[in-house]
């Protein structure tokens, strides 16, 4: 008999590099049997790895994850294996089964309710033989007309689908999974000649499920139709398929599992927010102050070509709200020079958040920027074609992210396709203004020195509007409660659902405060959640946050006033509030002190506040409220 | 582990069964967790480590260490 291992595909030894990464803190013992399990797909080593995971403690598993699998095929077989990928991202994962086929009848229920700290999600996974096995006969089932007709029942039971999730389940995120193509069909170049034949039918689907979650409404892509693209057919076991409903290869089922963590992963872990980055053989090929311009390579031949799609690449981060800074040992004379006259180049000069072009330690000047970004450490990714320099990253500040692992441009460019470190299930408008922003509050801070700080404030202009917390912004509302961690007083990190739960509660006040200037739309940089405690008198705050673009201008006084106004037309007596430090969150270690609350004794760490009797106070002079009655 | 046997090091570790299970004792009907959601796991796993494919009448009889073996070599049982 034949003895050996499964050679990983692509996809495949890409996603374990990253679990690498996600298991970095667990300890040898568990990550070489993760690692072991991933690499050999062997269920044993995989049972193994799980058992070894119930050993940590549960701060070093990370949160609760309640995942719900609705399937139109056996997924029994491969709980193991999903159950360790969702146990990387880290997790406390528990994935569930619905009863095979039984999508509609188990989304009447209301998804389970989460604790919190435990993030919930339903995943339905379909595919064409199940929900369309017309497709795969074609001439047997009236083709064109009557196929066509099939699929757009189709497409309206996955309209049905998603009502029946919003109206029963609306605080949990709906996975929808795509439909790879049927592998197992006979003729497949008759299958792709015609607009309703099994290949167009297919992607009409698929386009309904892409349509349907770009609403934005708490509903999401598991894109298996790509999944099972990038894969190929090794993916599959017709076997298998025949004698179980499972048609997963054992190297499908390790990337299948690996694929679906990754879509989860941020759900509960915030991208990086920043990508520092060096100059030289990274944006072109080639050392500026030694080559000179007309020296570097760049443009569409090779070599430069590798050089130009980095940009591009940069570029688009730079649009989905990823901020770039620029981390170069040059003289800035010489660093400026290609933005200007080099032929080509795709980024400019004013695209980098910030610039720390010196001979300075590259983790100084990171670190400088993070102080000016205001932004942690653990925000940030790093690129960068020396060995030396991201050696000494690695050791200094084990909070970056490295993201390459050689001088290669190419690698350089397969790390920036490859990484999960800025992966997003949504990217918002927010999102899309950031780097205008911080653009904006460097040109503030800078004004910021010419007069007293009130004067300045009130130069900028500002008018604030509280939103109740709701359907329109409480996407807004959960990342910013996911991402805070500076001006942020309690850090809970608080699920759709959970929100959603605390919206519903009789007498809550959830305020969004959406701030404009004189340099552009903000959006929404302060949130406070609070809600009635035991006795129906007392207001408890629950969270109350303000977006780090933001801070240094007040916002959290007009918040906490807009918040009292509320409070005090509801009759409330006393507000109970807490601040639990965190290794971020000093910057509010004063504030309820400041706001006149208090201290009435610690708990777990946490200190404890009180306001009682609960009276208005002003909101500060320099900001204008729009659509407060005073 | 039996590094002469790796079917019966992989059918132990599969099943969980003492080191000292003797090979005629690995039967379907003698191991309780050897059920249906098993059995598909086992073929899977088989054909992982041992690089082949069943065919479904090899399939069929893959209920004893012995004929698990006899599939793998390409000897029918008796």
């Amino acid at each position: 008999m034949a003895l050996g291992a499964p050679i990983l595909t692509l996809t495949q030894v890409k996603t374990v590099n990253l679990i690498r990464q996600w298991i970095n803190s667990f300890p040898d013992v568990q990550k070489d049997a993760i690692l072991q399990a991933f690499e050999s797909a062997s269920l044993p080593k995989i049972r193994r790895a799980l058992r070894l995971l119930e050993e940590l403690g549960q701060e070093q598993r990370g949160p609760g994850l309640d995942v719900e699998l609705l399937s139109t095929y056996n997924l029994e077989p491969l709980l193991p294996v999903l159950s360790l990928a969702m146990n990387c991202l880290p997790s406390r994962a528990c994935p569930r089964l619905a009863p095979l086929d039984s999508i509609e009848t188990h989304m009447a229920q209301p998804a389970r309710s989460h604790a919190q700290g435990v993030f919930g999600a339903r995943m339905i996974i379909w595919r064409i033989e199940e929900v369309l096995p017309e497709a795969l006969y074609p001439f047997s089932h009236g083709f064109p007309k009557r196929l066509a007709a099939s699929v757009d029942q189709l497409l309206d039971r996955i309209e049905r689908v998603v009502t029946l999730h919003r109206r029963n389940s609306p605080g949990t995120p709906l996975f929808l999974s795509t439909m790879p193509l049927p592998l197992n069909l006979a003729n497949p170049v008759a299958a792709a000649q015609h607009c309703a034949g099994p290949y167009a039918s297919v992607s009409r689907v698929n386009q309904k499920i892409y349509e349907v979650a770009g609403r934005g409404v708490g509903v999401h892509v598991l894109d298996l139709a790509s999944w099972a693209a990038f894969e190929g057919e090794t993916y599959a076991d017709a076997m298998v398929d025949f004698l179980a409903r499972q048609p997963l290869s054992a190297k499908g089922q390790v990337s299948f599992a690996l694929f679906i963590a990754r879509c989860l992963r941020p759900l509960i872990v915030p991208r990086r927010k920043v990508l520092a980055l060096d100059l030289d053989n990274t944006l072109w090929g080639g050392v500026v102050g030694e080559d000179g311009v007309n020296g570097l390579k760049l443009g569409h031949e090779f070599p430069g070509n590798v050089h130009l799609r980095i940009q591009r690449e940069l570029l688009e981060l730079r649009h989905r709200g990823v901020l770039l800074v620029l981390l170069s040992k040059n003289n800035e004379a010489d660093a400026r020079q290609p933005f200007e006259s080099l032929l080509g180049m795709i980024l400019k000069w004013t695209d980098f958040a910030v610039r720390k072009i010196n001979w300075n330690h590259k983790h100084e000047n990171l670190r400088e920027a993070a102080r000016e970004l205001g932004l942690g450490l653990d925000s940030f990714a790093f690129l960068d074609d020396s060995d030396y320099e991201r050696e000494q990253m690695r050791q200094v500040m084990p909070e970056v992210l490295i993201l390459n692992h050689s001088s290669d441009p190419l690698q350089t460019l397969r790390a920036l396709w490859e990484t999960d470190a800025f992966d997003s299930l949504v990217v918002t408008e927010e999102d899309r203004g950031r780097h205008r922003d911080y653009t904006f509050r460097e040109a503030r801070e800078v004004e910021g020195h010419k007069d007293d700080l009130e004067v300045f404030l009130k130069s900028l202009e500002m008018e604030a509007a509280m939103e109740e917390v709701g359907p329109s912004n409480v996407e807004r509302v959960v990342t910013m409660l996911g991402k805070t961690n500076q001006f942020n007083l309690t850090t809970h990190r608080h699920s759709r659902g959970h929100v959603e739960t605390m919206l519903a509660s009789p007498g809550s006040i959830a305020l969004a405060l959406r701030l404009r200037d004189k340099f552009g739309d903000q959006g929404i940089i302060a949130v406070l959640l609070a809600v009635r405690g035991d006795n129906a008198a007392t207001l408890v705050i629950d969270s109350f946050l303000v977006s780090c673009r933001a801070l240094g201008r007040g916002v959290e006084d007009a918040l906490w006033a807009a918040m009292l106004r509320r409070a005090l037309r509801q009759d409330v007596q006393r507000i109970e509030a807490a601040y639990i430090p965190t290794a971020k969150n000093s910057i509010v270690a004063g504030l309820y002190d400041r706001l006149g609350l208090r201290r009435i004794g610690h708990n777990s760490g946490s200190t404890c506040y009180l306001l009682e009797p609960v009276t208005f106070v002003e909101s500060p002079p320099w900001i204008a409220l729009m659509n407060e009655n005073q | 582990m039996n590094n002469n046997d790796p079917l019966l090091d992989l059918l132990l570790e599969f099943f969980d069964l003492p080191a000292d299970t003797r090979p005629e004792d690995i039967r379907q009907q003698l191991v309780p967790s050897w059920d249906s959601l098993a059995m598909v796991q086992l073929i899977t796993e088989l054909e992982r480590k041992f690089v082949v494919n069943f065919d479904i009448d090899a399939i069929q009889r893959l209920r004893s260490y012995d004929e698990i073996r006899d599939a793998l070599v390409g000897e029918p049982s008796p």
